[in-house]
């Protein structure tokens, strides 16, 4: 199992229109704490590694980073993390309901994709729904409603309904790569994170054949 | 499929390797295909036998003088491809390979099952099966397969990855009134397709509603298309098998097809407009509905003589997202004029006309009800109390039913022996009864349209 690196993922990423949140993968730190600096705090750090790793259960990624004291704090940590890295990567700290986008290949009916509430709500609760591309702009809207999460979407409590018309295009726009780049094998865009104001890939993943 | 004409209405009918034996594959073909023999001239093909169920036999088919429309062959897996050889030399119409020990039992299977495609490609003679029961059209009195009867003519095309199954659908059916425009097993699909059966059934005049039974799909991306273009000009409904762990490796022994994963089905269900049935029973009653009545939008409403039904109904409905209807004023003003009603009647859908609820009550409910124009299909329950006049009342809804073309009518009258008649009325003239109001709610939902 070999995971594209950032820079393609980068690459194929803006190929489809699929908005990545703004990152940029350094080895340095003084690049990092310049970008933190154009882009604003909170920022997070993360381990880029081609190695299939969970980030988060490992410790690889700090999220919450106020200025720019805790960002070198941070940096010099995962710095230390004794893992085959490409980089660290520097992205802007964005807030919304956590969204999981999918896609695997199923021997029959070719590329197959997922839809799920980040986090606990596809790992626990399994509570995800499946299309099989080509997806039309329906299909997506019948695979959310199709999910308890649904409802987090749409508002929930004081919570405000995040801009679907954005995810769904991440959706169709997935649909598309994975009829297009037969070369990619299974992706994981978790989270994606959607709010009022548009939706954008926090942790992509491509995995190649 | 024009192709498959010959096939489903043939004049001749050679059965290649008939055998007097009682009980045999070939003497059950023999004595099925002899059923038609109104409709077509019947043949035995076999070199050991001089005579069959009264048909003297011939050494091969090309012994035959006359064209030979089909073909229905059950011989030992080794001879087959011969056999296949000598009916595209005959030009037949079509060929049915009841025959199994094909792709379904491994390498050396697979083998003969290709140079036997390869032979009816070749020759551009369509080939059903192998390792199948065969087809069924009971409007022509063809039986092509060793089922234990012919059942009932009718709407409903059922097509089987499962011979076993069509048998037992058949037998189940003496004591149903829908029928079939068709049966049919179609094996291991070496040549003819589930695909070119769904495009047959989609063009045959007679078919109104296609019931699938599934194990696993063998072309994913071709069916895809098929499905949704089917689905679009008549219904479908398949139940899928092979959902389960245990499921898919009893599939893998059975068909020898690959199971798949279920969820990527349920989306393909879904995605292309056909509905999935949960178990055998529910496919074949909402297949019924959809063959009787017409499909409507959402929005139904529920006249019963017994407030529980309407509980339960209300509940499923639901469930199943059917929309009911609430009474409009219009419609209350008619309900509420003096002596329309029992006085403790519902006054609300669902329409709870009470228990003791003689014909005139119902005439009254399901008038006001159907008059209304948003509600666009209605259940009639009926419970069975001592004075309750089920004929009555279904004579009541065909009535109705005849005033209302465009609005789907479904009956649960539940009971026994004393509602039987009553049931009887009712499906005689196409209005579909069920015993059980999960099924009634099933069965509505079904000609919702989406």
């Amino acid at each position: 199992m070999k995971a594209l690196g950032f820079k393609k993922t980068e690459q194929l990423l803006s190929r489809y229109g699929i908005p990545l949140c703004p990152s940029r993968l350094t080895v340095e730190k003084s690049e990092a704490l310049d970008f933190a600096g154009e882009i604003g705090y909170p920022a997070v750090l993360k381990v880029s590694s081609l190695e299939p790793i969970h980030k988060t259960d490992l410790g690889l990624v700090k999220t919450g980073i106020k200025d720019k004291k805790e960002l070198e704090e941070s940096w010099d940590e995962l710095n230390k993390k004794k893992i085959k890295k490409e980089g660290i990567l520097v992205q802007k700290q964005l807030f919304g309901v956590e969204v999981a986008a999918g896609m695997k290949r199923d021997s029959q009916f070719g590329p197959v994709l997922m839809f799920g509430l980040g986090g606990i709500m596809v790992e626990l609760l399994k509570d995800v729904s499946f299309r099989i591309a080509p997806l039309k702009k329906k299909d997506v809207q019948e695979m959310m409603k199709e999910t308890k999460g649904y409802q987090l979407l749409s508002g929930f409590r004081s919570q405000k309904a995040v801009d679907l018309e954005k995810l769904i295009g991440i959706f169709l726009s997935l649909s598309e790569l994975s009829l297009n780049e037969s070369e990619i094998k299974e992706v994981d865009l978790n989270p994606v994170i959607a709010n009022e104001k548009g939706a954008w890939v926090a942790d992509p993943r491509f995995i190649l054949n | 499929m024009d192709k498959l004409n010959r096939i489903f209405n043939p004049k001749t009918l050679a059965i290649i390797g008939a055998k007097p034996e009682e009980k045999s594959v070939g003497w059950g073909l023999m004595k099925n295909a002899l059923q038609g023999k109104s409709k077509r001239r019947v043949f035995a093909v076999n070199p050991h036998h001089k005579e069959v169920l009264g048909v003297k036999c011939v050494p091969s088919v090309m012994s035959i003088q006359e064209e030979v429309d089909l073909a229905v062959i059950a011989v030992p897996a080794k001879i087959v491809p011969k056999v296949v050889e000598e009916c595209c030399q005959k030009k037949v119409g079509g060929m049915i390979i009841i025959s199994s020990g094909f792709g379904e039992s491994g390498k050396e299977g697979k083998l003969l099952e290709d140079k036997i495609k390869e032979t009816a490609r070749k020759a551009g003679v369509p080939l059903i099966g192998p390792n199948c029961l065969g087809v069924i059209r009971p409007g022509n009195l063809l039986n092509a397969t060793f089922a234990p009867a012919l059942p009932k003519s009718g709407e409903i095309a059922f097509i089987s990855q499962s011979g076993a199954l069509v048998d037992s659908v058949i037998d189940e059916n003496f004591k149903k009134n829908y029928g079939f425009s068709a049966l049919i097993s179609y094996g291991n699909e070496a040549d003819v397709t589930l695909a070119d059966f769904l495009w047959w059934a989609v063009e045959d005049p007679k078919t109104k509603v296609i019931a699938l039974y599934l194990e696993g799909i063998k072309e994913g991306r071709e069916i895809m298309n098929v499905f949704s273009e089917v689905s679009a000009k008549k219904p479908i409904l398949a139940v899928k098998a092979g959902r389960s762990r245990a499921g898919k490796k009893a599939v893998s022994s059975h068909t020898g097809s690959l199971a798949g994963e279920y969820p990527v089905y349920q989306a393909l269900f879904k995605q292309t407009g056909v509905a999935e049935a949960d178990t055998v029973r529910e496919l074949f009653s909402s297949a019924k509905a959809l063959a009787w009545q017409p499909k409507c939008e959402n929005g139904i409403a529920i006249v019963t003589n017994g407030g529980s039904c309407g509980v339960l109904l209300a509940d499923y409905c639901q469930e199943l997202g059917v929309k009911l209807v609430e009474l409009s004023e219009e419609t209350l003003k008619k309900l509420n004029k003096p002596g329309v009603m029992h006085p403790a009647y519902s006054g609300r859908n669902p329409l709870d006309v009470v228990g003791d609820a003689l014909s005139d009550k119902y005439k009254s409910a399901i008038e006001a009800l159907l008059e209304q124009p948003d509600i666009k299909g209605l259940i009639v329950v009926q419970t069975l109390q001592i004075m309750t006049e089920t004929e009555k009342n279904a004579k009541i809804i065909i009535e109705a039913k005849k005033k209302w073309k465009d609005k789907p009518i479904i009956a649960a009258f539940l009971g026994g022996p004393i509602t039987a008649p009553g049931a009887k009325i009712l499906e005689d003239n196409h209005i579909p009864n069920y015993g059980d109001l999960k099924e009634a709610a099933l069965a509505i939902k079904s000609l919702i349209k989406k």
